[in-house]
């Protein structure tokens, strides 16, 4: 029985974007705890150790990431450092304005060059150990007392420090560890053309910032791979509406996975009149303000004002009310200057999400857009640090100059952050803590709603086996 | 943009409103002693201001905290400052460094 008997509403890309779904019996053989079906998870992937080494050692470094922002590094020598189980990694702005992506150790005795976020106003990096150097591109410039060393210690290609793949996509920097992966475009297909779709290029950082959490990696990157949850983690976002109506909603969504790991959800409403609830535009501009004060993103508070604006000149039961707002936010667009994507049906992504895999997530909605990256935490299964953007579309020449850090805040800060995280982390955390009851073996997964967080584990495993297979190789 | 003159050298140059004075040197293949490029680290950029003083943006407390940490005391004057932080807001600099060329 597949999953499309199971229930015909659950959709997947089909044709050369099709997911590859359940992994060949010599895969699930290669991992620990492996998915042996679509609709169950083992508990153990999300805090064996085992599990844990296996994607140290064969996804994270053979994996595209999505390392920093663009506007992180406005300047040639500006740098930011990205940090990935115990990788240290350098993002540095070149004077041609490129970017590259070196290995933090010097060649010397292994000192990390540089941390967090910096300049380098002199063109060099510079060890803070013995004063060994660098250029921006990676190349050395400087042994310090050289003669002291033999010729073979200081072979100039040896000295010049070691080099991720760097690409760059709507603004965003993307690196592999790995020299000889594919091509990003090829890692990101087919959501890389969605996300153009909706102009996520000409968004910029509104704010950044990062919560550390007691869960595995992937338990927090997947309370966003759905909007099932909404109703129940979210009430606010029910408006005082009945179970009834919360499970419309639900069903309004609708999933699709893709190959490559990757995933979307969207609204599934358009022209299907079952699932159009009885239309009130004060919902409508309710819902846009709880999503302005309660999470700072997505619909952001100047939407808000501009979907007001249509108060005493649309009907509050006109049902094309929503057409309306939308029409009113393009018009404000136009003349501040502000560059949106062009209208079309790309635009029925807004509210929705496109998960990439591994660990980032972006969900677009009008010029706005919030962005999530899950990453492991001091070595331990068990906790992630999680990056939560804020993006906006910002008039032309008018945005901010740097993107930066606003810190690591706790999840319960309610000064630094609004409901909507607040609500989600704590669930994350008691997921994780829940995983460990004895009498819990497996998550069991809606093939309706979930089955993005199955394709991304399978995807997982056979990232896994392969490089598994290639390193059993060498070996032999 | 402001013009600053290095004695005993002699030599002048443009420092931006948006760059320390080492940098703008650097920016123009002009060589300023460092050691650590910008990071205030190494102590080796220090300059002492010689007129114009009132042309110079004032040291913050980064820029004290590690001249006082790393910078014996005979060279520590109320005029002392790092080039790599020193910032420029007029004309009329003067500057005394040796190496500058």
């Amino acid at each position: 029985m597949t999953v499309a008997d199971l229930n015909p509403k659950f959709t997947w890309a089909e044709g050369e974007d099709a997911p590859l779904g359940t992994n060949p019996p010599e895969v699930q053989a290669s991992v620990p705890h492996p998915m042996r079906d679509s609709r169950f998870v083992p508990k153990e992937r999300y805090y064996s150790r085992e599990q844990f080494e296996l994607e140290k050692k064969h996804l994270w470094p053979h994996t595209w990431q999505m390392a920093a922002r663009e506007e992180e590094l406005p300047n040639p020598g500006d740098y930011v450092e990205y940090e990935i189980v115990g990788n240290s990694i350098l993002i540095v702005r070149q004077q041609d304005g490129s970017v590259k992506a070196l290995h933090n150790a010097c060649r010397h005795r292994a000192t990390e060059l540089a941390k967090g976020a910096g300049r380098l106003p002199g063109g060099q990096l510079v060890c803070p150990f013995h004063g060994w150097r660098w250029n921006l591109d990676g190349s050395s410039s400087f042994v310090f007392g050289e003669k002291a060393f033999e010729p073979a210690c200081l072979n100039k290609d040896d000295l010049a420090l070691r080099e991720c793949l760097v690409e760059t996509w709507s603004g965003m920097i993307w690196i592999n560890m790995d020299l000889g992966a594919r091509p990003l475009r090829e890692h990101l297909s087919p959501v890389q053309d969605l996300l153009d779709g909706v102009g996520v290029g000409n968004m910029r950082v509104k704010w950044w910032k990062q919560v550390v959490l007691n869960a595995n990696w992937k338990m927090a990157q997947e309370a966003f791979f759905e909007g099932y949850h909404v109703t129940q983690t979210h009430p606010q976002l029910l408006m005082g509406n009945d179970v009834a109506y919360g499970e419309k909603k639900a069903e309004q969504v609708a999933y699709t996975t893709f190959k490559n790991g990757h995933a979307r959800f969207q609204s599934a409403s358009k022209g299907e009149s079952e699932y159009e609830p009885v239309f009130d535009s004060e919902e409508f501009i309710e819902a846009g303000r709880l999503l302005a004060t309660g999470q700072d993103a997505m619909t952001l508070e100047q939407d808000v004002r501009i979907f007001e604006g249509l108060r005493n000149k649309i009907a509050q039961d006109d049902p094309k009310f929503t057409q309306h707002a939308i029409a009113a936010l393009y018009e404000y667009a136009q003349g501040a200057g502000i560059p949106m994507a062009p209208m079309g049906p790309n635009i029925q992504l807004w509210g929705g999400d496109i998960y990439m895999f591994p660990n980032y997530l972006m969900l677009p909605m009008y010029g706005n857009c919030l962005a999530y990256r899950s990453r492991p935490y001091k070595d331990d299964p068990e906790w992630c640090i999680f990056d939560v953007w804020s993006l906006t579309t910002y008039p032309e020449g008018q945005e901010p100059e740097r993107a930066e850090l606003k810190g690591i805040f706790d999840k319960d800060d309610t000064e630094n952050w609004g409901l909507i995280p607040r609500q989600d982390f704590s669930n994350i955390e008691r997921q994780q803590r829940g995983l460990h009851s004895p009498g819990f073996t497996e998550l069991r997964l809606s093939s309706q709603y979930e089955l993005s967080i199955s394709n991304m584990h399978e995807e997982l495993d056979r990232s896994i086996s392969s490089r598994q297979s290639i390193a059993e190789r060498r070996e032999s | 943009m402001a013009t600053v003159r290095v004695e005993p050298s002699g030599i002048e140059f443009d420092v931006g409103p948006k760059e320390s004075v080492a940098e703008a040197a650097w920016r123009q293949d002009i060589a300023w002693p460092t050691k650590c490029y910008g990071q205030a680290e190494c102590m080796i950029c220090f300059v002492k201001v010689v007129d114009g003083e009132l042309s110079t943006v004032p040291p913050d407390d980064d820029e004290l905290f590690e001249m006082r940490t790393k910078m014996p005391r005979r060279l520590r004057t109320p005029l002392t400052r790092l080039a790599c932080r020193l910032r420029v807001k007029g004309e009329g600099v003067v500057l005394e460094k040796k190496g500058v060329q």
